[in-house]
């Protein structure tokens, strides 16, 4: 598979049920990026050489409750990707110490793609 | 020790420090509210601002990232009304030699192809990037 078909992807799992404002959610992600980001550095260096070389492409997907996103941690884990889980410090919307986002990637798209085919976009 | 090791300990110039640890740094992020993206969009958006700053400054402003980083990465999100709104917020920001990164949407989804979407400011003192984003509202 060429790496014009193949764009390694970032995914940002993001927990519907916290109803976080906007801009929350953006931080949120954010800090899942750099975190992400800087974890694939020194154990997927190519990986994320080629995905600052393509579109860097991210999506953005919603998962129900904390649980789920454990379960999908779980599955991050066995499958050797990247990951951050990004716990708020509690200063604003909710509890300090709460998960909010699980951060994952760069990974190829395909692996990321069969990982969380039952996920919704977040809207 | 080795004898060149010693040597060079004695003779390289000291890594110079810029930050103090007093002075607390964010990082903020001012989206194009004109565009009305929805929240996954956004997020998404941003998460590609925050990359480009934190590499940006890896390779021009080292020591500010590491500062940053290593004191909770604090990020603000603000909106801006249009994208010249954004851009006149760059211009000021290049004065007062903040570091910036623009990120232009491809168009796959949501909204026309390359529209200016978020503006990043940063890693930085806090008092000098209050002085542009401070009167903006949060997102």
């Amino acid at each position: 598979m060429s790496a014009l078909s193949d764009p390694p992807t970032m995914a940002f799992l993001c927990r519907v049920d916290l109803q976080l404002s906007t801009g929350k959610l953006a931080v949120q992600c954010a800090h899942a990026a750099v975190e992400s980001l800087q974890r694939a550095k020194k154990t997927h260096s190519r990986m994320v050489q080629r995905w600052n070389e393509s579109a860097s492409r991210k999506v953005c997907l919603a998962v129900e409750d904390e649980a789920e996103l454990e379960h999908f941690l779980q599955l991050v884990q066995e499958a050797s990707l990247p990951f951050a889980v990004v716990q708020d410090a509690g200063l604003t919307e909710v509890a300090p110490g709460t998960v909010t986002v699980l951060g994952v990637g760069p990974g190829p798209r395909h692996t990321m793609d069969s990982l969380f085919r039952n996920l919704q976009a977040y809207e | 020790m080795g004898f060149r090791s010693f040597l060079h300990r004695i003779t390289a110039p000291k890594f110079e420090r810029f930050v103090s640890s007093s002075q607390p740094l964010k990082m903020v992020f001012v989206v194009n509210h004109e565009l009305k993206m929805g929240k996954g969009k956004v997020a998404a958006q941003v998460g590609h601002a925050a990359v480009q700053a934190t590499l940006k400054s890896g390779e021009l402003r080292p020591e500010l990232l590491d500062a940053w980083l290593s004191t909770g990465q604090k990020k603000i999100c603000v909106k801006a009304e249009d994208a010249n709104h954004i851009e006149s917020i760059e211009r000021e920001a290049n004065q007062h030699q903040i570091l910036t990164s623009k990120v232009y949407d491809a168009g796959h989804t949501q909204i026309p192809s390359g529209s200016l979407t978020v503006l990043a400011l940063g890693p930085d003192e806090e008092e000098k990037l209050d002085n542009l984003t401070g009167k903006l509202k949060l997102l």
